[in-house]
């Protein structure tokens, strides 16, 4: 999957306009990423990339880029 | 090897739930959390309400209440209930076993195996599973499964999974017959997440150490060490993989497919993920019955309390398959079929066992 179809899925993921996600914005101070956003990750992870997130890999990530590299 | 089971000598014979009165809006926890949170847990978890105990009532209180409307409904002869078992995480006392309680006060003879489960939310499908090896492996020919959980007595008032949570008990009337339609179960557990769902303190781990301080923990949620903690997205991957692979693993071993049954009932955790373990056994939700945005979840009662919202006084029978999962981990995929004339609808109550105490004379 390239980069961009990878932003595209977070991008409806986070319910936003397309354009709008930053890869490298910092996860703390994106509005977004709420406990909601974490659990349709591991559905996206599942679904789209047959990937287990768990909890721990989920606190490892610090900015929208460490997510893309975690969808391979 | 997946672990299962089938029974063809044991029925199931009637089921009814039991909620406290104290009715919560979810919605009130705005005060707390702020409307934003709130709104955004209530549409992703669709939990909108649930009831809650008050300080003195227990999940053996609702219990014995649904015990109660049971034998009363069924017109069931106390004298003849041979096994009675009480499946929790939330009993009376730390020793012994409520079930004994709770044969006191339904007036059980001795006569009879008596003893609790440890298990929340996949309790409904083990204590089935351990009812049905009892009456099967022994001379005793009936029996009474009583599952309850008062999960509000455990989470933090500070903690935004509280709103998750509601608390009910039920209870279920077993009978062994010399034939039957078939009981069927596969059954599994992981250990290794066993700090996943914990309460840390109150038992004897933690002693003397153990502080009622409430602190920030990493989830952001405040809450002491005999507060109930829950690794959010670590059950939730689990209810997404482990939940749909003993599915698959259930369907293959007793050589069944999902169009084989009237309906689905699944632990009632968050609609997010009953829709999504919907999808993936690739069953409509006009087959999976949602009974969390009223009553929360409720632990292990979830599968008997929604059974009865669904099929209560209803003519016919009805193939049911059902799963429970969660603390341990544990979880559990079972089937069975019910007359839904032995369904009985939820009711309410406050009762409390007024003699509980103990005297110190």
């Amino acid at each position: 999957m390239d980069t961009a179809k990878k932003i595209e899925l977070l991008e409806d993921m986070f319910d936003m306009e397309s354009g709008e996600l930053d890869v490298n914005a910092k996860l703390s101070e994106l509005d977004e990423w709420d406990s909601m956003a974490k659990l349709s990750l591991i559905v996206l992870m599942d679904d789209e990339c047959g990937k287990q997130l768990t909890g721990d890999d989920i606190k490892t990530f610090e900015t929208v880029q460490d997510i893309i590299n975690f969808m391979g | 090897m997946t672990i299962t089971s089938e029974f063809n000598d044991i029925v199931l014979g009637g089921i009814c739930g039991v909620l406290p009165q104290n009715k919560v809006d979810h919605r009130d926890y705005a005060k707390l959390f702020g409307s934003d949170v709130v709104e955004k847990i209530i549409k992703s978890s669709g939990i909108q309400g649930s009831y809650q105990c008050n300080e003195d009532q227990t999940a053996s209180d609702l219990c014995y209440v649904a015990a109660e409307r049971l034998i009363r409904e069924k017109n069931i002869d106390r004298s003849s209930i041979d096994v009675v078992l009480f499946v929790s995480s939330y009993p009376d006392y730390i020793a012994p076993a409520t079930a004994f309680v709770l044969q006191k006060r339904l007036g059980i003879n001795k006569d009879c195996i008596v003893y609790d489960i440890n298990l929340g939310c996949s309790g409904f499908i083990y204590g089935m599973y351990t009812m049905a090896s009892l009456l099967h492996c022994s001379n005793a020919r009936c029996g009474l499964l009583l599952v309850g959980d008062t999960t509000s007595k455990s989470v933090s008032p500070k903690d935004k999974t509280r709103m998750l949570f509601g608390d009910a008990g039920a209870a279920a009337y077993f009978e062994k017959k010399d034939e039957a339609d078939p009981i069927r179960f596969a059954l599994r557990s992981d250990g290794n997440r066993y700090k996943s769902i914990i309460i840390p303190a109150g038992g004897f781990r933690h002693l003397p150490d153990a502080s009622h301080e409430q602190t920030m923990w990493g989830d952001g949620n405040i809450r002491s060490d005999y507060n109930l903690y829950m690794g959010g997205p670590d059950v939730f991957g689990f209810s997404l993989k482990d939940v749909p692979e003993l599915f698959s693993d259930f369907f293959s071993s007793f050589g069944m497919c999902m169009e084989d049954y009237d309906s689905l009932i699944l632990h009632q955790a968050n609609l997010f993920m009953i829709k999504h373990i919907a999808q993936r056994l690739g069953i409509g939700m006009d087959k999976v019955p949602v009974s969390l945005d009223r009553y929360g979840n409720s632990s292990g009662t979830t599968i008997p309390i929604t059974i009865c919202d669904q099929f209560a006084r209803q003519e016919g029978k009805v193939n049911l398959l059902m799963s429970g999962f969660g603390i341990g981990l544990s979880w559990g995929v079972a089937s069975l079929t019910i007359d839904k004339n032995n369904v009985f609808e939820i009711t309410h109550s406050s009762e409390k066992y007024e003699g509980g105490g103990v005297s110190h004379g």
